[in-house]
């Protein structure tokens, strides 16, 4: 027998009595009319489904109040036979050697640079977190990447057997990418009302990492974890603990995160990516205009949801007056905005909110609006982002609002030079900020059990600003004098002082982790190697394609062996397993392998005479589990300095091979793992060997007793547990 | 409180424990899940290129 059980109200005791219970009044009385609705009219026929909208809120305010009602009954009625096959089933607590594990991840933390600092001085709390306990090299995962680092982390297990290895995954059917890491669904039934037809489920939202994470088998013998912002908990676990969902969350859109600019500038250009602009006019200082929101799926073709926009532009005072809906804030140029709520009429009664921060990066001959990309509202979120459901409200009632996007720090408003280094940097700590507040608000009423949070700033600011610490990176011309050339020295400050307060607070009997899931390198040239394949005549392109069209549309796949999706894997077009394969598996596949990983050791940049690609590793080798068939073929170990080219991540074929990176993002990770250690502090001494971030996992296990399950490839780091 | 259950024979449950152990399965649930999955994949339809396009968009590391 397969079982799904859940247990809400032992979570709502822990959490405290703030745990709000309340629904927004509007949606309750829509609710109770629709359900009345629901019985009367026929089934609409079925439509695509993308993103958190209209039908996403009002499916989860009826699901949660319904839910509710039934769940306080039912438990009301059941608790005393609860209560007694609890005391009979109860699981043997295991004897725990700790109190409480803490574990703060620093997202990209590099070991290299954190030496280097210690080594001036600046990390004085580092220093003596390792000066106590112990400071390691942390050995990363294949391919060094945050979602796959992080889903080994915390499940014990190579990729094989967590099925993440990459940000992106292929679909064998289409070739096309998939999120790795989330699938959303697609609705299938509606109820017609009207002009409204009302979806009679949720879209099915899933997960697809697998294994088990270590606070789910902690939770499994009551012992309690909170779990704040660990990437690939979305949708989030459900276990004995609280969790904040992380990477891959998606804006109000349905993105991964995009922006909008308001502009009087002529411009007709388009974002390269992760921007819209919006082109307006003023007249007589006064623009009007509309922000365009998520799609209306309660409407037949999803039209957007839209916001009128009113922008009064006071020049004397140098400010201006903007109303967003039922929203009005005062403007100052180049003054970032706290936090404003829009709200989305759906259809009466039902408002799809969010989250944005507005910015005038200018007002003088032009007028131009940042809005930074519409995070779903924590208060009242359109998709599921947090295990108890009303976790991630219950936080926004303790911190205040705070960023809900996946990979919430704008990196491509600074890339499209929309935002500056400034603004980008206060985005960026001032999420670190309320992470910290949550962090330290559950540290607080953590008693016994485990914490774990991420903060990611550290991987974001050195994506960002990497050309400011390395002579000569093409992206560092002309920012000899750039105010922020020190954020990077900044950050690793920051992060120190964070390890102070943390340490602060330790109590007898606590573990304090203090990990990164990779270090850094600069990414100085981009490799196609899409190209190299169609060059060396593994790839080949339809008749007159030229190689331009994205996501590899210009593939002839009845005529191409190889190619390369994602940030660092190249599959083999095998027979059986993708739609148009042409490798025969077998002999066949492992000679073209061999093939490549030969031809692919040691490839060299002709024009910079430096290596490009270290070595191609076989998954077949360095992995084994029960996703195999999902994983690539080759993991693409770039030397440093190097990584797979923008034009080839987006599936892009023509170009170079090689070629410079000029953009902001002038540091990254995706490279030969063995290059990117993360760092691991601990209050405890450990024996001398490097441990693994694989480790971590059943290491925690240990550390309260409980043996690691034969499924996990990691071991207890040897002298701490 | 609520579950959601589907009763396999016991001898197949038997074989299911001892393969899902080796296979590299965290629990009997996930193995099951997972050949279920896989076939309703051969089934299923594949996103358009709009839809994934969107869900990508602003996705930093590949655009």
């Amino acid at each position: 027998m397969l079982r799904l059980v859940s247990n809400f109200s032992a979570q709502a005791v822990r959490l405290g009595q703030q745990v709000p219970h309340r629904l927004p009044g509007p949606v309750s009385r829509l609710t109770l009319t629709l359900a009345a609705w629901l019985l009367l009219a026929p089934a609409a026929p079925a439509l695509a489904y993308i993103g958190p909208g209209a039908g996403f809120a009002l499916m989860t305010s009826a699901f949660v109040l319904v839910t509710t009602l039934f769940v306080v009954l039912a438990t009301i009625l059941a608790w005393p036979f609860r209560a007694v096959w609890r005391l009979a089933t109860l699981p043997h607590r295991p004897k725990a050697s700790i109190k409480r594990l803490i574990v703060v991840g620093l997202d990209g933390q590099d070991p290299t640079l954190t030496d280097q600092f210690m080594q001036q001085g600046l990390l004085p709390n580092f220093s003596a977190l390792a000066a106590e306990g112990s400071y390691r090299r942390l050995t990363t995962t294949y391919p060094s990447l945050s979602p796959v680092a992080w889903s080994s982390f915390s499940t014990g297990t190579n990729p094989a057997r967590h099925n993440i290895f990459d940000f992106l995954n292929r679909d064998r059917r289409t070739y096309l990418p998939l999120l790795s890491s989330t699938y959303i669904g697609k609705v299938d039934r509606f109820l017609r009302l009207g002009k409204y037809r009302i979806p009679l489920r949720k879209p099915e939202l899933r997960l697809l990492r697998r294994s088990k994470p270590f606070w789910t088998i902690l939770g499994e013998h009551r012992i309690w974890s909170t779990v704040l912002r660990v990437p690939i908990t979305f949708p989030p676990d459900r276990f004995y603990g609280a969790e904040l969902s992380a990477m891959c969350v998606p804006d109000l859109l349905g993105t991964q995160g995009t922006f909008l600019l308001f502009t009087t500038r002529p411009e007709n250009a388009a974002f390269q990516e992760g921007g819209v602009r919006v082109g307006v006019t003023a007249q007589d200082d006064r623009i009007v205009t509309t922000l365009q929101g998520p799609e209306n799926t309660l409407l037949d073709g999803n039209p957007p949801l839209t916001l009128p926009v009113r922008i009064h532009l006071d020049r004397a005072a140098g400010r201006a007056r903007a109303e967003l809906g039922d929203t009005t804030l005062t403007l100052t140029p180049g003054e970032l905005s706290g936090w404003v709520t829009l709200g989305f009429a759906a259809m009466p009664g039902v408002r799809v909110k969010g989250l944005t921060r507005l910015l005038v990066t200018e007002m003088g001959e032009h007028f131009s609006l940042y809005v930074a990309p519409i995070n779903l509202d924590p208060e009242s979120p359109a998709m599921p982002i947090s295990h108890p459901s009303y976790y991630a409200s219950y936080l926004a009632k303790k911190v205040g609002p705070y960023a809900t996007l996946g990979l919430a720090e704008d990196t491509w408003a600074l890339n499209e030079g929309v935002t500056d280094d400034a603004t980008f940097l206060q985005q960026t700590y001032d999420i670190d900020r309320e992470r910290e507040a949550m962090f330290f608000a559950a540290l607080e009423r953590l008693d016994s059990g485990s914490l774990v949070c991420v903060f990611d700033g550290t991987d974001r600011i050195q994506h960002m600003f990497w050309r400011d610490i390395e002579a000569g990176h093409p992206a560092g011309r002309g920012r000899d004098a750039a105010p922020q050339r020190h954020a990077i020295r900044e950050l690793y400050a920051h992060n120190d002082a964070l390890v102070g307060r943390v340490r602060a607070q330790l109590r007898d009997g606590d573990v304090l982790m203090v990990i990164s899931d990779h270090g850094f390198t600069s990414f100085r040239r981009g490799v196609n190697l899409n190209q190299w394949l169609l060059r060396e005549g593994y790839l080949t392109l339809k008749p007159g394609a030229d190689g331009r069209g994205e996501w590899l549309r210009d593939v002839d796949w009845s005529r191409t062996k190889a190619y390369v999706l994602g940030l660092t894997g190249l599959f083999l077009n095998l027979r059986g397993r993708e739609a148009q394969g042409i490798v025969a598996p077998g002999a066949d596949a492992a000679a073209v392998k061999a093939e490549l990983v030969d031809k692919l050791r040691r490839l060299c940049d002709e024009e910079k005479q430096a290596t490009g690609i270290n070595e191609a590793f076989d998954t077949a080798v360095i992995y084994a589990g029960p996703y195999m068939e999902n994983a690539p073929d080759l993991v693409i170990g770039y030397n440093a300095g190097y990584r797979v080219s923008w034009d080839c991540a987006k599936g892009i074929v023509a170009g170079p091979v090689f070629e410079d990176n000029t953009k902001a993002w002038s540091g990254d990770h995706c490279v030969d793992p063995r290059l990117v250690p993360g760092v691991f502090f601990c209050n405890r001494s450990v024996e001398p060997q490097e441990p693994a971030l694989i480790d971590i996992a059943p290491t925690a296990l240990r550390l309260f007793g409980i043996d690691p399950p034969p499924h996990m490839d990691g071991k207890p780091i040897a002298g701490l547990a | 409180m609520f579950g959601s259950g589907i009763k396999l024979d016991k001898a197949l449950l038997a074989r299911v424990k001892r393969y899902a152990d080796l296979a590299g399965y965290s629990s009997v649930d996930e193995f099951v899940t997972h050949i279920i999955e896989k076939e309703l994949g051969q089934l299923e339809g594949s996103d358009s290129e709009d839809d994934i396009k969107k869900k990508l968009k602003g996705l930093g590391y590949i655009s």
